[in-house]
C-alpha cells in the first residue's frame, strides 16, 4: 500500500516498518475532519452499556488512545472489555501508554507508538521486555510524554503541526517517523525545532466524574491530555462515575471540559476507573499493581500471568464483579477514606496510607 | 548500621536535599529526588515549590507517591495543568531545576531509558522516555541521581533518550536545547559536575571513604579528577536522619538498603 505521508526514512528502516501506511491514520487530520462533520449534530441520549460501546466503537486494528495518567482516572474497566471481547491488533498510544501492555500477550495490542510503558516505582514491565524481544507487539513510533502531549494538543486547536524544543539530537528522532527536525524560519541564527503533527487516535474511552446523557462530561482532578484527546480522536466515548442531568452542568460549570458534539457514546459506570484512582471518588488498589507486577508484568511464567488476567479480566463479568472480588464494601470504605484524606477534606491526620493485602495471595 | 550512620540510599537522599536552593521551582520525579525535594523543604529550603508532570502545582505533602501521577503529586494542590502545559512550564522557564534518572548515563550527561543492547534485538526494553526527554531538553537545570556502576556509567549508551550535553563543547546549544543542561550527577560514591569547556563529566565531591581509584572502577570511561584537592561530601547530622527516617518517608519505600 502507498502511504499518503512523507515518513523520516532513517526511523522507518530503524524501526523496520516495511509497510508505512499503517501510520497514516495517526496524522491524516483532513479524514478526521470528514468524519466530524457527519458525526451526530444533535442533542440525543447516548447512554449504552460498556459491552455495546465496546462491541459499537472498537474494531480491529484501532489505534487506541489510553487517557487519565497510568492509574489516576484511567478508564480502566473499559480497556479490561476490549480484552474481554478479544479485540486483536490495536496500536496502542497515550502519554503514557502503560496499560497497554496488558492486552499484548493475548493479541489485542499489536503496536506501540511508545512513550512511556512501565511499572513506575518498581522499574521495567518485564513482559513487555519478552513481548517486544518476541516480536509481539511492533513499535510504531518512540515519542517524549511532552512531544506526544503537543501532538494531540495540536490536533485540539485545529493546527496542522506545532514546533518544540524537546527530542531535538535524541535518538528517537530517528525512531520516530512522524516527527522533522527544522529550522525555525523566524530566527536569523539557526535555531532547530521538532516539528510534532497533530495526532488523531481512532478511539477513546475517557473516565470522568460526571456527565450528562448528551456527552457533555466534567473532572475533577489533573486532565492529563483528555481535553485535546477528546478533540482529536475520531471516537470518543465517556464512561462516567455518574449521569447528571444536563442542568446540573449548566448550573455548575466548573471542571466541564467535553461538549456533547465530540461524544459517540455515554456509559453509566460507576467505579470504572477501578482499581485506579477516581479523584473525589476512591483512591487507587496499589496492592492491586504490587501483585500484578509480581504475578504478571515480572514475566514470571505464562501460566502465572494468564491466571492472573483470567481472575481479574476475562473471567470477571464487569466493574461491580472486579469490586466484589477487591474486597467489595470494605474496599469501596477503606478507598472512599483514603481518597477523601488524600485531597479532600476527611482528616487525614491518622489515616494508614500504606498498602495492605486485601487481595486474596497468588504466589 | 548504627542510627547516626546514613545508609547509601539515605546518604543519596541528602545530598539531593543539598543540590536545592531555598525558593526554587523543583520539578520532581518518584524516589530519591522526591524524598531529597521533601527532607530540603523540612531543612534549609521552606519556600521551594514543587511541581509534576501529572500537572500539580505546590501540593501539601503527603505519603510517598509512587509514580508521577499518583494522587500526592497534587494533594491539596490549588491547581493543576494539563500535560502539555507541565511541560511548556519547562520550556517558559518557570523550573529552575529537574531531577533524573536513567539505566545508562555516559559522560556527558546524556541518558538512556529506552533499551539494553540492539534496539531491535534488545536484551531489555526498559520503559521509554516518559518526561524525562522533555525535563533534559527544556528545564534550566537538571540533576542525575542514581547508583553507579561500570554498566550503568557506560562508554557509549546503547540509546540516547534524554540530552545531556551531547559530544560536549557548544554542541547543547547549537542542537538548539534549551537551558545549562545535567549540572551535577549524584550517585552512592560521589558528586559530579562537567567541567566548562568539554562538558565531560569530574569528580566533585567524595562521599567519605571513597576514593579518586573507587569511584573510576565504578564508570565505564575517563573520569575527569579536579588538580585541587577533591572534598569529603558533608554526611547528614543526626536530625536531618531523623527526618528521613520519620518523617519525609517512614514508610522506608525509598530509603531502605538493599532496596526492596
Amino acid at each position: 500500500m502507498k502511504s499518503k505521508f512523507e515518513y523520516n526514512p532513517v526511523a522507518l528502516e530503524n524501526l523496520q516498518i516495511k509497510d508505512p501506511s499503517i501510520l497514516d491514520r495517526l496524522i491524516d487530520t483532513e479524514s478526521v475532519r470528514q468524519g466530524n462533520l457527519k458525526k451526530e449534530r444533535a442533542k440525543v441520549d447516548k447512554r449504552m452499556t460498556l459491552k455495546e460501546a465496546v462491541a459499537e466503537y472498537v474494531s480491529d486494528g484501532d489505534i487506541y488512545a489510553d487517557s487519565g495518567f497510568s492509574y489516576v482516572r484511567t478508564p480502566l474497566q473499559a480497556l479490561f472489555e476490549v480484552m474481554r471481547q478479544g479485540k486483536k491488533g490495536l496500536q496502542g498510544i497515550g502519554s503514557p501508554n502503560t496499560n497497554h501492555s496488558y492486552g499484548i500477550p493475548y493479541g489485542v495490542f499489536s503496536y506501540s507508538h511508545n512513550s512511556y510503558l512501565g511499572a513506575e516505582m518498581r522499574g521495567t514491565d518485564r513482559s513487555y521486555s519478552i513481548s517486544v524481544q518476541q516480536k509481539k507487539v511492533d513499535i510504531l513510533s518512540e515519542w517524549s510524554h511532552g512531544a506526544m502531549a503537543l501532538g494531540f494538543k495540536a490536533a485540539q486547536i485545529g493546527a496542522p503541526y506545532l514546533a518544540s524544543k524537546s527530542m531535538l539530537a535524541s535518538d528517537m528522532i530517528n525512531h520516530n517517523p512522524y516527527v522533522k527536525v527544522v529550522d525555525n524560519p523566524f530566527k536569523k541564527d539557526k535555531d532547530p525545532v521538532c516539528l510534532v503533527p497533530a495526532l488523531h487516535p481512532d478511539v477513546v474511552f475517557i473516565h470522568v466524574q460526571q456527565a450528562d446523557k448528551y456527552g457533555n462530561a466534567r473532572i475533577y482532578g489533573p486532565s492529563v491530555n483528555d481535553i485535546a484527546l477528546a478533540s482529536a480522536c475520531r471516537k470518543v466515548i465517556i464512561t462516567a462515575e455518574e449521569i447528571v442531568p444536563e442542568s446540573d452542568l449548566r448550573n455548575n460549570t466548573g471542571g466541564n471540559i467535553i461538549p456533547f458534539m465530540f461524544v459517540d457514546a455515554v456509559v453509566d459506570l460507576p467505579f470504572g476507573a477501578a482499581p485506579g484512582n477516581c479523584p473525589g471518588h476512591y483512591y487507587w488498589s496499589r496492592e492491586f499493581w504490587e501483585w500484578g507486577i509480581r504475578i504478571t508484568l515480572s514475566g514470571k511464567s505464562d501460566e502465572a500471568r494468564d491466571s492472573f488476567w483470567n481472575y481479574w479480566v476475562f473471567d470477571c463479568k464487569d466493574q461491580l464483579e472486579f469490586v466484589e472480588k477487591l474486597g467489595g464494601v470494605r474496599w469501596i470504605e477503606q478507598h472512599r477514606k483514603l481518597e477523601k484524606a488524600s485531597n479532600l477534606t476527611y482528616e487525614d491526620d491518622g489515616v494508614d496510607f500504606s498498602y495492605t493485602s486485601v487481595i486474596p495471595k497468588w504466589d | 548500621m548504627s542510627k547516626a550512620q546514613p545508609n547509601p540510599l539515605e546518604m543519596l537522599a541528602f545530598v539531593v536535599a543539598k543540590q536545592i536552593e531555598d525558593k526554587q521551582i523543583v520539578y520532581v520525579g518518584t524516589g530519591l529526588p522526591m524524598v531529597g525535594a521533601i527532607l530540603a523543604k523540612k531543612t534549609h529550603a521552606p519556600n521551594i515549590t514543587l511541581v509534576y508532570e501529572s500537572g500539580g502545582q505546590d501540593p501539601i505533602e503527603g505519603p510517598m507517591p509512587w509514580s508521577v501521577a499518583d494522587p500526592v503529586t497534587w494533594r491539596k494542590a490549588p491547581l493543576t495543568m494539563e500535560m502539555s502545559l507541565s511541560f511548556a512550564q519547562a520550556a517558559n522557564g518557570f523550573v529552575d531545576v529537574a531531577f533524573q534518572g536513567a539505566a545508562q548515563i555516559d559522560m556527558y550527561g546524556n541518558l538512556n531509558t529506552h533499551v539494553i543492547g540492539d534496539f531491535n534485538k534488545p536484551k531489555a526494553r526498559l520503559t521509554g522516555s516518559g518526561g524525562g526527554n522533555d525535563l533534559s531538553s527544556l528545564t534550566e537545570n537538571s540533576i542525575i541521581v542514581g547508583l553507579q556502576t561500570p554498566e550503568k556509567f557506560p562508554a557509549k549508551l546503547d540509546f540516547m533518550t534524554s540530552p545531556g550535553h551531547l559530544t560536549g563543547g557548544n554542541t547543547r546549544r547549537e542542537a538548539g536545547l534549551l537551558g545549562n543542561g545535567p549540572v551535577a550527577v549524584i550517585t552512592q560514591v560521589g558528586v559530579y559536575d562537567f567541567e566548562p569547556e568539554s562538558k565531560r563529566m569530574r569528580i566533585k565531591s567524595l562521599h567519605p571513604g571513597m576514593t579518586v581509584e573507587i569511584a573510576q572502577a565504578c564508570t565505564g570511561f575517563e573520569l575527569l579528577v579536579p588538580e585541587d584537592e577533591i572534598p569529603v561530601t558533608p554526611i547528614p547530622t543526626a536530625e536531618d536522619l531523623r527526618l528521613l527516617r520519620e518523617e519525609v518517608d517512614p514508610q522506608k519505600m525509598f530509603i531502605t538498603f538493599p532496596p526492596q
